[in-house]
C-alpha cells in the first residue's frame, strides 16, 4: 500500500496531500529533514543509540508492524506502477521500495531496517510522527554517504556485535583517497565515488528498481568481487564524459585504464585463465584509499607479488636513476607504449626476452642510445650480450625437448633427461628474474648452469637415439643367420629324393 | 653320416628311446605323408599357424613375467617392458605382430580348407574344432588388446563389449559377464587377463589337441578332383612328412621369424597414452583390423529400420553376424554331397561374396577406401539432401554400396576368372 | 635333382651347415630371451617408491640451498626432501600450484617459498599466502636402516605415494 494510494482519504491522507506535493521534488523526503539535517552532527549523535539495533538478527519492530514497510514497499511492482500511472503520480515511484530487493542486502539480513538508516519512527501510523519521530529523517545526500556509513563501520564497538575482529579503518582510508579528497574539496560533486557507488545501494526505488542490495565483498554477486571489480571502477573511469577535465597532480585521469588492463598480462590472467590471484584495480591502487601509486611506490606495488625482481631492482643504480628522472619503476620497461607515447602503465604486457637488448621492440635502447650519451651506451651492449645468452639457453631447451620427444616416440626411455631438463627451464626463469639486477655477472652464472644441464640432457638424448640405432644393428645381425638357414634349407631340400608327381 | 659325433647322437637317442617308447612315435612320424598336387601349398598354412601360436605362447609367457594386471600398474609395466627391460621391446612387438599375422594365417587356412573342401566326411569335426579355434583366437586378440590399458585399448573394449550387449535377451548378461560389471574397470582387466593367460590357453590346448589328433588320424585331405585323376587316394604321389615336408615347413617358419624380427625392430608396437576412463574417448576409436568388417557394418546400419521402428540396427547386425558364424560352422553339413563331388554353387557364390565384402569393409574401416559413391550419386541426382545430418541417417547406403561392389566382384570373379580358380580340384 | 653319390656327400655337408646355422639362430633367439629374463634395477617406471641418494644425516642447510641438492625425481616430477626445524623428514612435490615454478624450502623461516610470485606454503604443504590456489602434494617418507647395527642418522630415505 503506497502513500499516494492510501484509501479512505483519512486524516493521514489529507495531511499527506500538501506534504506529498512538497515531497514530489527529488530528494524532497530528505529536504523535509533538511532542518534536522542542518543540525545533523548533533542530531546524528543523538540518534546513534536509536538508529542502531542491539545485537541479534531479530528486528526490533516486527516487519508486519513496521509502518515504513507498510507504506513504502510494494511487493508487486507492476501493480504499483499501474496504480500510480492511473492517478497520474508516476514520479511517486521514487518513494517506493521493492522489498524483494532488500532480501539480498547484508544489512537487511543482519536485522537492520528502514529506520536504522533513514531515521523516523516505524511504529507511527501517521505521516508526521512517522517522519519526524526519533530525531526525524536523516540526510542521505551523496556527500553525506561516507560519514553516514562510517557511523557504524568506523565504530569498532558497534561492529564487534556482528564480526569478531572487524576492520574499521575504511572511512579514514577513504578520506585519503582520490575520491575522498575530491568529495571534501567539492562538497557536492555527485560524480565522485562514495561507498554505495562501489558496494551498491541497499535498494532501488520504484523509478530505478535494480534490486541489488549491498553484498559482502566475498559474495560472487558483489560489484567488488574480484572478477568484477574492474568493471565497477570502469563504470566511471571508462566514461569519457565523466572523466573529462578531471586531473590528478595535474595529469588528466583519462578513461582508458580498464580497456588497457583487460589486455594486459594481469587482466588476461584474471579474466581468461581464472587466476584469482592476478591483480585488479584495488591491488595496486588500494581499496578505500584508492590513489595511483606514485613514482617511487610503483615498484613497491609490483613488489608485493614480484618480490624477488623488485628487491633486485631496488639495489640497482637504475632505480636511483629512474627516480631522478621521475620515471616510475617497473612500468617504464614493462608497460606497452602506445604509438611512441609514454608507457601505458595499465597495459603491462607479457614479459618476453624481446624486452631485453638492442633490437626493435627492446626497451633498453630507448634511453641507452647514441642520441642520449648521458645514459651511457655500455649498458646497452651488456644488455645485448645478456639477451643473446637468454636466447641461446631458450633455443637449447627447445632443441633438447625436440630430440627427447623423438627419442620418446621411438620408444626409448628418456624420463631422466626430461626431468633434468626442468632444471634448465628453472635456470632460464632464474636468469630472467636476475636480469633485474642489471648486473651481467650473476645472470651469466645462471645461464652457464643452465647450459651445463642442457649439455647433459643432450648427451643422454643422443645416447637414447644411438640405442635405437643399435636395435637396427641387432636386426641385421639376426637376419643373417636366419637367411643362411633359409638358403641352406632350400639347398638341402633340393638334395632330398622326392617322388615326382606323375605328369598329367 | 657316421663318425664319433654321430655315434654319440645315436647312443643318446637310444637311451631315451628305450625308456620312453619313442619308437611308436617314430613309426607314426614315418607313416605320415603329404600328398603333392597343385594346391599342396595350402598345406603349409596349418603348420604356420601352429608355429605362430607357439611364438605367442613363448613371448606371452615372457611378457607375463613383467606385466602387472592392475589399472594403475598395467600401462607402466608395459612401458617398462618397452623401454627398460632388455629386449623387452622385441618380445612385446613380436607378440603383437605375431598375433596379427596369426589371425591372417588362420583366415587363409579357413579359406583354403573351404576351397579344397577338406571338411568332407570324415573330417567334419576337424572343421568344427577349427572354426571354434578361430573364434578362440579372436577372443585371444580381443582380451589381449585390453591389457596395455591405454586409451585405444580401453575405449575399443568399451565399444566392443557394448556391441555384445546388443544381442537380444542374453546380450545384457553377456555384457555384464564380459565386463565383470556395468563398466570397463579394473575388474574387467583382471577378467580379461585371466581369460587371455589361463582360460583361453587351456581351452585352446584342449581343442587344438583334438584338432591335431584328428588331422593325424585322418591324414591330409586330398581334393576330390585329384583323387579321381589319380584313381584313388593311395595312388596320389606324396612326400614323407619327415623330413621332406617338415623341412619345407621350417623354411616358412624361418621366413616368418625373420619377418617378425624386422617388424619388431622397424615398426615397434605403439605404447599409446595411459587410459583415462573418465575422459572422452579419443576420436577414431576402432578395434583391431580383424574385427573391423563387423564394426564397420554395425556402424553403417541405421539406428532403426524404416517401417520397422522396433528393430534396432545394432541388433540386426549382431544377429546377422551370429547367423554368418553359424553358417561357417555348419558348412560341412550344408555341403553334404561334397564326397560325391557335387558342386556347391550357392555356397561358393556366398563364400566369394563374403570374402569380397570382408575385404571391402575392412578397407573401409581402415580408411583405405570410402564407400561414398552411391550416396554422392544420389545427391547429385537430387534424390538426397546433401545436409550432413540427413546424410548420416542414410549411412546404410555405404553398406548397400559395399554389398553391390562385392556382388560385382563376385560375378567378375566367378565368371570371368573361372579358369584360374582351383575349379578342377574342387569340381 | 640328380640321384648320384655326389649328392649324398653334398647333402651331408649341407646338413652339417644346416645344423650349425640353426644352432646360430637358436643362440640368436636365446640371447635376447636370457637378457630379457634377467631382472634389472628398478627404475622410475612402475616404481611406486624411490630411494633418495642422500641419507638422513646429509639433510642440512649448508651452502647449497634447497631445492637443488635435495630434489629427486618421483614419478617424473621434482620432489624435495626436507628436515623441518622440528626434526621431521618430509617430502613434497616441488612444483608450485600457481604457475609451475619450482619452490624452495627456507629452513631459517620454516616455510616453503615460491620465488615467482611470492607464494608461501607451510611445512604441511598448505598454501598459506600468495597466489597458489592449492596445497603441495605431500609424499610418504619411510626411514629404512640398511643394517640393524647402523647408527641413527644413516637411514635411507624411501619416498612413496601416501595412499
Amino acid at each position: 500500500m503506497l502513500l499516494a494510494a492510501m484509501p479512505g482519504g483519512s486524516a493521514a491522507g489529507e495531511k499527506a496531500a500538501p506534504k506529498d506535493a512538497a515531497a514530489q521534488a527529488p530528494g524532497a523526503a530528505a529536504a523535509k529533514a533538511e532542518k534536522p539535517a542542518a543540525e545533523k552532527p548533533a542530531a546524528a549523535k543523538a540518534e546513534k543509540p536509536a538508529a542502531k539495533t542491539p545485537a541479534g538478527p531479530a528486528p526490533r519492530v516486527p516487519d508486519d508492524k513496521n509502518q515504513c514497510i507498510t507504506c513504502h514497499s510494494s511487493p508487486d511492482f507492476a501493480e504499483l506502477q499501474a496504480e500510480l500511472e492511473k492517478e497520474g503520480k508516476k514520479d511517486r515511484l521514487r518513494l517506493a521500495v521493492i522489498t524483494s530487493a532488500l532480501a539480498a542486502d547484508v544489512h537487511w539480513q543482519k536485522g537492520l531496517r528502514c529506520q536504522d538508516c533513514h531515521g523516523g519512527d516505524p511504529t507511527a501510523e501517521d505521516f508526521a510522527p512517522a517522519h519526524t519521530g526519533h530525531g526525524g529523517l536523516r540526510s542521505l545526500k551523496h556527500a553525506d554517504i561516507p560519514a553516514f556509513c562510517g557511523e557504524c563501520h568506523a565504530d569498532t564497538d558497534y561492529m564487534r556485535r556482528y564480526l569478531p575482529s572487524p576492520r574499521t579503518d575504511q572511512l579514514a582510508e577513504y578520506w585519503t583517497s582520490g575520491h575522498g579528497q575530491k568529495l571534501k574539496a567539492s562538497g557536492d560533486d555527485t560524480a565522485v565515488a562514495t561507498c554505495i557507488s562501489c558496494h551498491d545501494k541497499p535498494h532501488g526505488s520504484g523509478l530505478k528498481p535494480q534490486p541489488h542490495g549491498i553484498r559482502a565483498v566475498a559474495d560472487l554477486e558483489s560489484p567488488v568481487y574480484r572478477t568484477r571489480l574492474a568493471d565497477t571502477c570502469a563504470k566511471c573511469h571508462s566514461d569519457e564524459k565523466l572523466m573529462k577535465d578531471r586531473t590528478y597532480h595535474n595529469r588528466p585521469l583519462g578513461h582508458h585504464q580498464n580497456e588497457s588492463w583487460r589486455q594486459s598480462v594481469h587482466g588476461k590472467a584474471l579474466l581468461e585463465k581464472g587466476d584469482l590471484s592476478a591483480p585488479t584495480c584495488n591491488h595496486c591502487h588500494g581499496n578505500h584509499g584508492a590513489l595511483p601509486p606514485q613514482v617511487d611506490s610503483v615498484a613497491n606495488a609490483c613488489g608485493t607479488c614480484h618480490g624477488r625482481a623488485a628487491k633486485l631492482f631496488a639495489d640497482t643504480k637504475m632505480k636511483h636513476g629512474f627516480e631522478q628522472s621521475k620515471l616510475p619503476g617497473c612500468v617504464t620497461c614493462h608497460a606497452t607504449r602506445v604509438d611512441a607515447g609514454p608507457p601505458d602503465s595499465h597495459l603491462i604486457r607479457v614479459p618476453t626476452d624481446e624486452l631485453l637488448g638492442m633490437e626493435q621492440g627492446a626497451v633498453c635502447n630507448e634511453c641507452h642510445n647514441e642520441q642520449q650519451p648521458k645514459h651511457g651506451v655500455a649498458g646497452a651492449k651488456e644488455a645485448k650480450a645478456l639477451r643473446e645468452g637468454l636466447d641461446d639457453l631458450k633455443a637449447g631447451i627447445d632443441y633438447a625437448r625436440e630430440i627427447l620427444d623423438e627419442a620418446d616416440h621411438l620408444g626409448m626411455e628418456v624420463s631422466k633427461p626430461r626431468f633434468d631438463l626442468r632444471k634448465a627451464t628453472d635456470a632460464l626463469t632464474n636468469a630472467r628474474v636476475q636480469i633485474h639486477s642489471f648486473d651481467p655477472v650473476p645472470v651469466q652464472k645462471i645461464l652457464d648452469e643452465g647450459q651445463g644441464v642442457l649439455s647433459d640432457v643432450q648427451a643422454a638424448a643422443d645416447k637414447a637415439l644411438r640405442e635405437h640405432d643399435a636395435r637396427r644393428v641387432w636386426l641385421g645381425l639376426t637376419l643373417v643367420p636366419i637367411l643362411v638357414v633359409v638358403v641352406v634349407l632350400v639347398l638341402y631340400i633340393r638334395t632330398l629324393p622326392v617322388a615326382k608327381p606323375v605328369s598329367t | 653320416m657316421r663318425g664319433p659325433f654321430a655315434e654319440w647322437i645315436g647312443r643318446v637317442k637310444s637311451f631315451f628311446a628305450d625308456r620312453l617308447g619313442l619308437e611308436d612315435l617314430q613309426k607314426l612320424a614315418d607313416k605320415k605323408r603329404v600328398p603333392i598336387h597343385r594346391t599342396s601349398l595350402f598345406y603349409f598354412l596349418g603348420g604356420m599357424a601352429l608355429f605362430l601360436f607357439g611364438i605367442q605362447v613363448v613371448t606371452g609367457v615372457l611378457l607375463s613375467l613383467y606385466y602387472k594386471p592392475s589399472p594403475d600398474q598395467a600401462f607402466e609395466s608395459v612401458r617398462a617392458i618397452m623401454t627398460e627391460v632388455e629386449y623387452g621391446w622385441l618380445i612385446r612387438s613380436v607378440h603383437s605382430w605375431s598375433a596379427n599375422l596369426l589371425i591372417g594365417v588362420l583366415a587363409l587356412h579357413l579359406l583354403t580348407t573351404y576351397v579344397m573342401r577338406a571338411y568332407r566326411k570324415p573330417r567334419e569335426f576337424t572343421w568344427l574344432t577349427g572354426v571354434l579355434l578361430l573364434a578362440m583366437f579372436m577372443a585371444f586378440g580381443f582380451s589381449g588388446y585390453l591389457l596395455p590399458w591405454n586409451q585405444l585399448a580401453f575405449f575399443a573394449t568399451k565399444v566392443g563389449t557394448a556391441i555384445v550387449g546388443a544381442v537380444p535377451l542374453v546380450g545384457k548378461h553377456f555384457l555384464l559377464l564380459a565386463r565383470s560389471g556395468e563398466n570397463v574397470t579394473g575388474d574387467t582387466l583382471a577378467r580379461f587377463y585371466s581369460l587371455h593367460v589361463v582360460i583361453l590357453p587351456l581351452a585352446t590346448f584342449a581343442v587344438l589337441g583334438v584338432h591335431l589328433y584328428l588331422v593325424q588320424k585322418h591324414g591330409m585331405s586330398i581334393p576330390q578332383g585329384v583323387v579321381e585323376r589319380f584313381g584313388g587316394e593311395d595312388k596320389v604321389p606324396s612326400m614323407p612328412f619327415v623330413p621332406h615336408f617338415l623341412l619345407r615347413d621350417m623354411v616358412g617358419w624361418y621366413v616368418a621369424l625373420g619377418l617378425l624380427a624386422a617388424l619388431a625392430a622397424l615398426f615397434p608396437w605403439e605404447l599409446g597414452e595411459k587410459a583415462t576412463p573418465l575422459g572422452a574417448p579419443p576420436p577414431g576409436i576402432q578395434p583391431e583390423w580383424y574385427f573391423l568388417f563387423m564394426f564397420e557394418t554395425l556402424k553403417q546400419l541405421p539406428g532403426r529400420f524404416f517401417g520397422f521402428g522396433w528393430l534396432e540396427g545394432e541388433v540386426v547386425g549382431v544377429l546377422f553376424f551370429g547367423v554368418c558364424w553359424l553358417v561357417v560352422l555348419l558348412v560341412p553339413f550344408l555341403d553334404p554331397r561334397a564326397v560325391q563331388g557335387h558342386p556347391r554353387r550357392l555356397l561358393n557364390w556366398l563364400a566369394t561374396w563374403a570374402v569380397f565384402a570382408f575385404i571391402l569393409q575392412t578397407a573401409s574401416g581402415l580408411g583405405a577406401i570410402r564407400l561414398k559413391l552411391l550416396a554422392s550419386s544420389l545427391v547429385q541426382l537430387g534424390l538426397l539432401d546433401p545436409d550432413p545430418t540427413i546424410l548420416d541417417s542414410y549411412r546404410w547406403l555405404a553398406l548397400v554400396e559395399a554389398a553391390l561392389w562385392s556382388a560385382a566382384a563376385t560375378i567378375a570373379f566367378r565368371f570371368g576368372v573361372r579358369k584360374w580358380t582351383v575349379r578342377e580340384s574342387m569340381q | 635333382m640328380a640321384e648320384v653319390p655326389e649328392s649324398l656327400a653334398r647333402r651331408t655337408w649341407l646338413l652339417t651347415g644346416l645344423q650349425a646355422s640353426i644352432g646360430a639362430t637358436v643362440v640368436a633367439i636365446f640371447y635376447p630371451v636370457i637378457r630379457f629374463l634377467w631382472p634389472r634395477p628398478a627404475t622410475r617406471s612402475g616404481a611406486m617408491e624411490v630411494v633418495a641418494t642422500f641419507r638422513v644425516n646429509e639433510l642440512k642447510a649448508d651452502g647449497e640451498q634447497w631445492p637443488a641438492r635435495f630434489t629427486l625425481d618421483f614419478d617424473g616430477k621434482p620432489c624435495t626432501v626436507i628436515r623441518t626445524p622440528g626434526g621431521e623428514i618430509k617430502a613434497f612435490n616441488a612444483v608450485c600450484t600457481h604457475t609451475d615454478c619450482t619452490v624452495e624450502y627456507r629452513p631459517d623461516k620454516g616455510d616453503i617459498f615460491c620465488n615467482c610470485h611470492n607464494g608461501l606454503y607451510d611445512l604441511n604443504g598448505r598454501n598459506v599466502s600468495g597466489p597458489p590456489p592449492r596445497p603441495l602434494e605431500l609424499y610418504k617418507v619411510t626411514l629404512r636402516k640398511q643394517k640393524e647395527t647402523d647408527p641413527p642418522g644413516q637411514e635411507e630415505i624411501v619416498i612413496s605415494r601416501s595412499a
